[in-house]
């Protein structure tokens, strides 16, 4: 007889988690992202070299973070308590100050990044879950919530008029959603690069860069999940990078590697030389750096409430403007 | 809206994985028959289709070869 002896699986087995192939028929339209691997690539992010190398890449969020803040600022309100969706470690929560708020319940799909950060590095009382932003309602009763802020977190949702939705469940009546999220142009010199790339050497391309939101349509998404009062505008963070490499790297670091259902798991090295070269040659600066783009879209919405000011019924003007512009 | 630069980032990777290695000669060693490459994609690419520029890259293939001294 054999002797048999039980053998654990290697780790390898663990890093492929996603199914090869798309398949409509047993997975919902909406489904482009495959969250147990955002999940896994998030914990490993912030896991690898205790954190260091996480904390190392925090300039993005913390850059949009500071940018939103300033928003948040604007909305003269105390609340009891904000919900920070899609947290991360807490770049934007690190900012808020005693006297807007009390404490923050953080909630993120990664344990590790979520606990990265202590407490000490942080002005207000905090919480922090562990949920999936696709699932906020399972874990957040309806009407129970003040603020709900997400800062750069919800690219990776698939459904992002249901998220949408359930954010404004989640609210009380005039509470506040104001969210930062990726736009369509986002790293577009790599997404060429890469195409281009892949289309030179192998003769076809395939999904390396996730398909994000066009910053025309928000407002329309906002609007269907039923917030008012929108406000929606758009910014660029453009980062220099020595070259191609760097940025991969960095993103790692981010735990923002490509999660796409279906997504190529190995990229032949002669694609990826070819794509560091064309990047540099079509993208390149004078001083010899390669920019990357992020497009950031900020929302502001209120959930509807009988005393909040409301735009007045169309006609009922009594003043031309024609007059006062005379 | 004015874009704003934020920090150029620094190479964060210090261990010498394969991945670095054929970074640092793409950048580098190879750095010339890149660019080469470069140039033919960025003077052709509204129309590129396989092996456009395949003389500028087995230029740049052989020379990573050679550098990294390995075969793949």
């Amino acid at each position: 007889m054999f002797a048999v002896r039980p053998r654990l699986p290697p780790l390898r087995s663990l890093a492929s988690l996603s199914p090869a192939q798309i398949n409509t028929v047993t997975q919902s339209p909406f489904r482009v992202f495959d969250r147990q691997a955002k999940r896994l690539q998030k914990d490993r992010a912030a896991a690898r070299d205790w954190g260091n190398r996480s904390r190392t890449v925090d300039y993005v969020r913390d850059e949009v973070a500071n940018r939103m803040i300033e928003r948040f600022m604007d909305i003269k309100k105390n609340f009891s308590s904000i919900l920070d969706l899609g947290s991360g470690p807490g770049h934007f929560s690190k900012l808020l100050e005693l006297d807007r708020t009390q404490k923050v319940m953080m909630l993120d799909l990664s344990k590790l990044t979520v606990e990265r950060d202590p407490d000490s590095e942080f002005e207000v009382q905090v919480e922090r879950l562990v949920v999936d932003e696709e699932e906020l309602l399972d874990a957040i009763p309806r009407n129970s919530q003040e603020a709900i802020v997400s800062c750069l977190s919800l690219h990776w949702v698939n459904d992002l008029p249901g998220v949408l939705v359930q954010i404004k469940e989640a609210l009380k009546p005039d509470g506040v959603f104001m969210g930062a999220i990726l736009g369509g142009d986002t790293l577009f010199e790599l997404r060429t690069s890469l195409q281009l790339a892949e289309v030179e050497r192998e003769g076809g391309i395939s999904p390396h860069i996730s398909p994000m939101a066009d910053p025309r349509d928000m407002s329309s998404l906002m609007n269907r999940a039923g917030f008012t009062l929108l406000t929606v505008d758009v910014d660029e963070v453009k980062v220099a990078y020595p070259s191609m490499w760097e940025l991969l790297d960095d993103l790692r670091d981010m735990g923002e590697n490509n999660a796409i259902v279906g997504r190529r798991h190995l990229l032949h090295r002669d694609t990826l030389a070819a794509a560091s070269a064309i990047y540099k040659e079509l993208h390149g600066q004078e001083d010899g750096t390669v920019p990357a783009t992020f497009q950031v879209i900020y929302l502001i919405g209120w959930k509807p409430a009988p005393q909040q000011p409301k735009p007045l019924e169309r006609g009922s003007g009594k003043t031309s403007l024609k007059d006062v512009l005379e | 809206m004015q874009p704003t630069v934020v920090a150029a980032a620094t190479s964060s990777t210090t261990k010498r994985t394969p991945l670095r290695r054929l970074a640092v000669a793409s950048t580098t060693a190879c750095a010339k028959e890149a660019s080469d490459y470069g140039k033919c994609i960025v003077a052709t690419y509204t129309d590129v289709h396989k092996d456009t520029c395949k003389e500028e890259f087995d230029r740049f293939g052989a020379c990573l070869r050679q550098t990294l001294k390995r075969r793949w």
